[in-house]
Formats: C-alpha cells, structure tokens, sequence
C-alpha cells in the first residue's frame, strides 16, 4: 500500500465532483484527501486526489479516471518529483507562559505561523508536506490540540515543463 | 445553420431526427407533456408506447443490439425516471448504445420535493456512460448531438439526458445541428502497430493458439474479420456469452461458449491453449471461474479491447491491444499475411485436438433424443431444428438462459440478445419487442422462464397495441430454476422461497391480452405449435412444460475453475 498523488484536468461542469467522488466508490478505492479548485485555464478545474493503494488499483483507478468524461488529463505525481503541500490550521492550549514559549519555538522551527492568540490558546498555520504537518501535531499534542483543520494535499510537478 | 427560435421541445425532436432517430420507446408524464405535444404533430419519430419504462429501456436496448444503432428511450420524471434505472443498468453493463429523456420538474422547482421529483441526475450517474441535466435551452442541441456521440463510439453505454419541464417550453435561438464534442472524450480508436506485431509474433509461434471472442466483436461488426483470422491462422474460437453469434455455431473452428455453463472442450481449450487471443471481452467472473491459475496457465495472454481499464483489470495480459477491435483484428490479418503463416491447412496436433472436440460437442447438440437428455435440452434442440438462421433469440435470464447459451446454436451476430452483465430478469420480452421493431422481416423468440416472464409480461399490450409481434416460449417448470438449482447441489434441496406455485395459466393470460397462446407438453410438439404461433400473426405465449428439476449441467461449481466442471457425465469423454 502507497500512497498516491494524482492530479486531475477537469471540465468545469455541475456534478464533477460527483462523478468522480462516485467513481472512487463504485470502484472501492478510499480517497485520503481531495481538493479542487479554479486554475489557470478557463472553464477548467484542477483537483489533486491522494489516494491509499496497491500498484494495479492505482493503475485501475487512472484508467477509470481518464475514462470520465469531463477529465480531460490525469498526471500521476509520483512523490519525489512533485512539490506537494497540505495546509493546517490548529488552535493549541497553553497552560503557561512557559508552554507558550516552547510552542512558539517550536512553530519557528517548523517554519509555522501564529496567527492568532488568547491567554491560553494559540492558532498556529503550517503549510508544508503532509509528513512534517502529521509530525508537528503530534508534538503540539503534547500541549493539548483543541481543534484542527486540513485543506487536503495539493501537488506540481517540479521543474520548468507542464505535463502533457 | 441559421439561429431559429424553437422550444425545448422542437429542439430536441428536431435534433433526435438529425441523428437519424427513427423510433423511441417510451411513456409520457406531467413534465413531459410538451414534448409530447411535438411528437404527436411529427411523425419523422415513431413513439411506441410502453407498459412499463423498465421495459421502455430494454426495448430501446434489444433495438440497439439488433440494429447497431442507438436505442431511444423516454420516461417522465420521478417513478418514471426510477423505474428506467434497471434497464439502464442492464444496458451499461453490457455496453449498449442507449439514449434516455427523462423529464424532470421545473428548474425553479428543483430540490423543494415537487411532485414527482427525484434526482434523476444523481441516480443514474453511476449506470450510465454520461448524463446531462440541462438547466438552459440552448445548451439543448449540443447536449443532444453530446449524448449520441458518446452513446455510440468507444465503449459504447448509456447516455441520459434530463429535461427540466421549463427547458422543454421555453423557446430560444439556436444553432441547431452543432459538431462540437467534449475535449476530455476522445475514444482510443486506432490500435498501437507495435503491440500488434507482438501479439502477431507470439500467435505466429504458438503451437496452440486459441481466439477468445466477447461482445465487442459483435459490437464493433468485426464478425468477418473473426472468421478470416480464425481460418488463416488454424486457431479455434471460442465464445463469451456475449460473444455469441461472433462465429457461426457449427463453423468447424467455433468450439461453442466457454464459462460456467458453456461446453466443456471451450473451457479445456482455454485451459490448452499456448496463446489466447482475447478480444472485446472483460474476463467476467461467469467466463473464468474463479481458479484464475487454471485460466490459460501456458498461455501468452493477448487482450484487445475498446477500453483500456479494462486491461489487467480481472486478468493479468502479456500483450495489451487498446483499440477498435474490428481494426485490431484487420491489422493482425495483415501482419500475419506478409509472414504467410497458414497453419490452418496444417493437420497439426492442436487442429486435431479441436476437430475431436469439436464433433464430439456438435453431436451432443444434434442429437435430440441422447440418453440423459432432459426436456429443457430437447426444446431448445428442436429450435435449432425448427428455426432458421436469421430468427433473433432473446433470453430472459436464469436456467432458460443458459440451456439457450449451451445448445441453442447461433449462427449470426446480432441474433442472440441477452442480458450477460447484469443479469436481469425480464429482460428478454422486452428486449424481444426492441429486436422486432428494428428487423420487422425477421422471426423474433423470446426464450424464457416462468419466473421471468411474470416480471414484465404487461408489455403483451404493447405488443398487441403496437401491432410487434414476437414469441415468447416459456420454459415452465414453476420454480426460479437457476437458484432451485443451486439449492439442489449446494444446500441440500432446501428449496427456500424458490417454489412459485401453479398460477397463472400463460395459454389464458395470452388470450387476455388478445395474443395467441399455447401449451406444449412435450417437446415434439413445438414445432407445430410455433408454426402456429407464426401463422396466428399475433404476438404469442408459448407455454412449454418442462421437469420441474432440469438442471442446466455441465457448470463451473462457485470457487471453481475452467476444468472443474461438474455434471460431465453427458459429456463424451476424449
């Protein structure tokens, strides 16, 4: 089992998102994440699907995906040669100045933001691959993660040249 | 074109008649009402009018599969729409051309739980290729000339088209008759000539190549170009039940159905066999059992088909061909002719092999009277008797499906319409008065079950109505037989809830409908009663009674493979 990052062309039409959600399910493929949003080309869409699964699903759900109507370009990006980022929002306790401190710290390190601050509390913004974010909440759950929020993983692939 | 102003409605009769649509299936409704409107002042589209839209849609699919044409179907919003979702299905699974219309509630309407509204939309996206909720008018031509398009190139499948009834109304100014597709759908159509020559190389140093023929042959109109193949190359084909008529039955190179109720030397070959080509097949469970290792173990695995999911999808290939497969097999015949192979003259051991298996099988199937034979057996061996090449057969589904697939020999593509994916019950009637609208010259049989029948048997009307008429032969043993079947060998005769009585009288329930009926209680007699049937000019009920316990034998138990069949014993040993 991998996971996988594939980013989708789409045609901007009402019930895309339904489809292709639709299309996971009928096949018995779980999505781990799923993004769409405007891109660069007008009336199209881009949506990143990461996916958990062996190489033949993988192989299975890129066909089936290419086989939908409004796809009009399905790119497997393979891990090392894309960028990928998730973003996360988490509101974190802290019950000191001394917890705070250390949070803070902690934060610059990971290169995260703090964007907000209570007496006790402190939302902190990390945007970064989806291994280092699971990896910093697992630190602030030392201190007491009240909430947190991910966008999904979004992908490009690196280098100068646009995928074909 | 010039911009005209037309409503909805005139829209989309006039685009129906611009893709050449000369006939739909269907029922009308509250929303559909101007539609309606334009259809009873045109006559360009004959409108006949169902029973039922589960039968509108089969209809619109034995239409499809007969003619190779896209069957229309309509149905109104709401239960309308719901009661299509099964035919849709069925057609979806076996990759059918069809086009629905179904109407919906006004736009503004939408989602307040109208009257007869549902989510038409939504419903039948996951049984259909592509589906269009129109919410504007002048979308109506592009999304109409869409629809046929992708109905009927590719894989062929379902295409549904919901019309708002406010859509149908309004009138706006078109550009009628547009040629615009859809950036995203552009079948893979011409096959890669490198995969080709591979795939020639390997069949060229086979020692037994064997062809393996499914639905997209018949589909794709390569049944020449399988038959050429077959004889150049010296290899025996054998049959999908979708695949049926892609040979002619009875051809010395066609070895007859393989799967879980085909002949027994079909499965053996594809056991045999050092090279399997395989074309417009999707290696279902019901063809390959479920010992994959026994599936074509020594085999290297040739796969051509229209759709490339379908590639390594059940099956794992040596050699994938994605393409049209009528091109696919005229690019391997060419290929093969520059190498000048011939090996059909030769009386290798393989050619041997498959004459043996071929006669031993073809005996089996003419010979009517053969010890332990059961009357279900006999019926179908005295159509092939009875009926000529030409007459279409359409099956319900079950034991009566598979003692047709087994024995009934069928000589052309398009004759033999069944529901092989899905497998729905009631099928075949409906489907029978689809087949009989698009070959009105030809014979048109329904074989079918008692328990099938029942499910869809309304549509008599239909055919009385419509003046279509068709013969349903009635294989009667009062049970579900297929699942009574299985309750036989697996559980033991625990006949649970499989039993259905003695009621009705079919000779009865066909003279309550004005068609001809009639009883036949022992094989003998079917032929004098199908002529009669014939002769009536009436749609017509024949109702044979068949041993309450026939079992449709041999078969691949669950959990078996190709060369475990069980209830050989028939069969002559070589």
């Amino acid at each position: 089992m991998h996971t996988h990052i594939i980013s989708l062309l789409v045609e901007d039409h009402p019930g895309v998102l339904t489809r292709m959600s639709g299309m996971f399910t009928m096949r018995g493929i779980n999505i781990t994440s799923l993004t769409v949003s405007p891109c660069e080309k007008e009336g199209l869409s881009r949506m990143t699907v990461a996916i958990e699964g062996s190489e033949s699903e993988l192989e299975q759900v890129r066909k089936q995906l290419s086989n939908l109507i409004e796809v009009v370009k399905v790119v497997d990006l393979a891990e090392k040669k894309a960028i990928i980022r998730d973003l996360c929002l988490m509101k974190v306790h802290v019950k000191d100045s001394n917890a705070r401190s250390t949070v803070m710290q902690l934060a610059e390190s990971y290169g995260a933001k703090i964007v907000d601050a209570t007496l006790d509390s402190l939302i902190i913004e990390l945007t970064e691959e989806p291994k280092t974010i699971d990896r910093f909440l697992e630190l602030m759950k030392h201190f007491g993660v009240k909430q947190s929020f991910r966008t999904g993983v979004t992908a490009i692939g690196i280098g100068a040249g646009v995928e074909k | 074109m010039a911009k005209e102003k037309l409503s909805g409605a005139e829209i989309v009769v006039d685009e129906l008649k611009n893709e050449g649509v000369e006939v739909a299936f269907g029922i009308p409704g509250g929303v559909l009402l101007d539609l309606y409107e334009v259809l009873y002042k045109e006559d360009a589209v004959r409108h006949i009018l169902m029973r039922h839209e589960q039968c509108a849609a089969h209809a619109a699919d034995g239409y499809a599969r007969v003619s190779g044409k896209t069957g229309v179907c309509i149905a109104t919003s709401g239960p309308g729409a719901t009661n299509l979702v099964t035919g849709l299905a069925n057609a979806s699974m076996d990759s059918v051309p069809v086009v629905a219309l179904t109407g919906q509630v006004p736009t503004s309407a939408i989602g307040s739980n109208a009257f007869q509204e549902a989510s038409t939309f939504t419903i039948t996206m996951p049984v259909t290729k592509y589906n269009f909720l129109v919410t504007r008018t002048k979308d109506l031509p592009k999304v109409i000339h869409n629809a046929f398009y992708i109905a009927n190139t590719g894989r062929k499948g379902v295409v549904l088209i919901d019309l708002p009834k406010d859509v149908l109304a309004t009138k706006a100014e078109v550009d009628l008759h547009p040629k615009e597709t859809f950036a995203g759908y552009k079948p893979n159509i011409k096959p890669n000539q490198i995969q080709i020559k591979k795939a020639v190389e390997a069949l060229v140093n086979a020692e037994r190549p064997l062809i393996l023929a499914g639905g997209g042959i018949i589909s794709a109109d390569a049944a020449e170009e399988l038959r050429h193949l077959a004889e150049f190359l010296g290899a025996p084909v054998v049959t999908t039940l979708m695949g049926k008529g892609a040979i002619p039955e009875g051809h010395p190179f066609s070895l007859g159905m393989a799967g879980m109720h085909g002949r027994i030397y079909a499965n053996r070959a594809i056991n045999e066999c050092d090279a399997l080509l395989a074309v417009g097949t999707r290696f279902s469970d019901r063809l390959t059992g479920w010992q994959l290792d026994q599936f074509a173990p020594d085999a290297t695995l040739i796969h051509v088909d229209i759709d490339a999911a379908e590639i390594n999808k059940n099956v794992q290939v040596d050699i994938p061909i994605v393409g049209d497969v009528k091109l696919a097999l005229a690019d391997i015949i060419k290929w093969l002719e520059k190498k000048k192979r011939t090996a059909g003259t030769n009386e290798n051991v393989w050619v041997q092999r498959i004459r043996k298996m071929h006669s031993a099988c073809e005996e089996c199937i003419k010979d009517v009277r053969r010890e332990g034979t059961s009357q279900s057996d006999m019926l179908i061996k005295e159509l092939n008797r009875i009926l000529d090449d030409d007459t279409i057969i359409t099956t319900e589904v079950g034991q009566c499906q598979m003692f047709a697939a087994h024995y009934y020999m069928t000589k052309k593509p398009r004759t033999f319409v069944t529901s092989g994916g899905l497998g729905t019950m009631g099928f075949g009637f409906p489907a029978a008065i689809g087949a009989k609208v698009a070959a009105p010259d030809k014979k048109v049989v329904d074989i079918a079950g008692d328990g099938s029948f029942l499910m869809t048997c309304q549509d008599l009307a239909t055919c009385v109505e419509s003046d279509i008429p068709v013969v349903v032969c009635i294989f009667d043993n009062r049970y579900l037989g297929m699942v009574r079947q299985w309750q036989e060998l697996f559980f033991e005769k625990r006949y649970s809830q499989t039993g259905l009585g003695v009621t009705p009288d079919f000779v009865k329930l066909a003279e309550a409908f004005s068609c001809y009926g009639e009883r036949v209680e022992k094989p003998e007699d079917l032929k004098d009663a199908l002529h009669n049937a014939f002769e009536s000019g009436k749609p017509a009920v024949i109702d044979m009674v068949v041993d309450k316990e026939d079992k449709i034998l041999p078969m691949i138990p669950p959990g078996g493979g190709v060369i475990g069949m069980i209830g050989t014993e028939r069969c002559t040993r070589i």
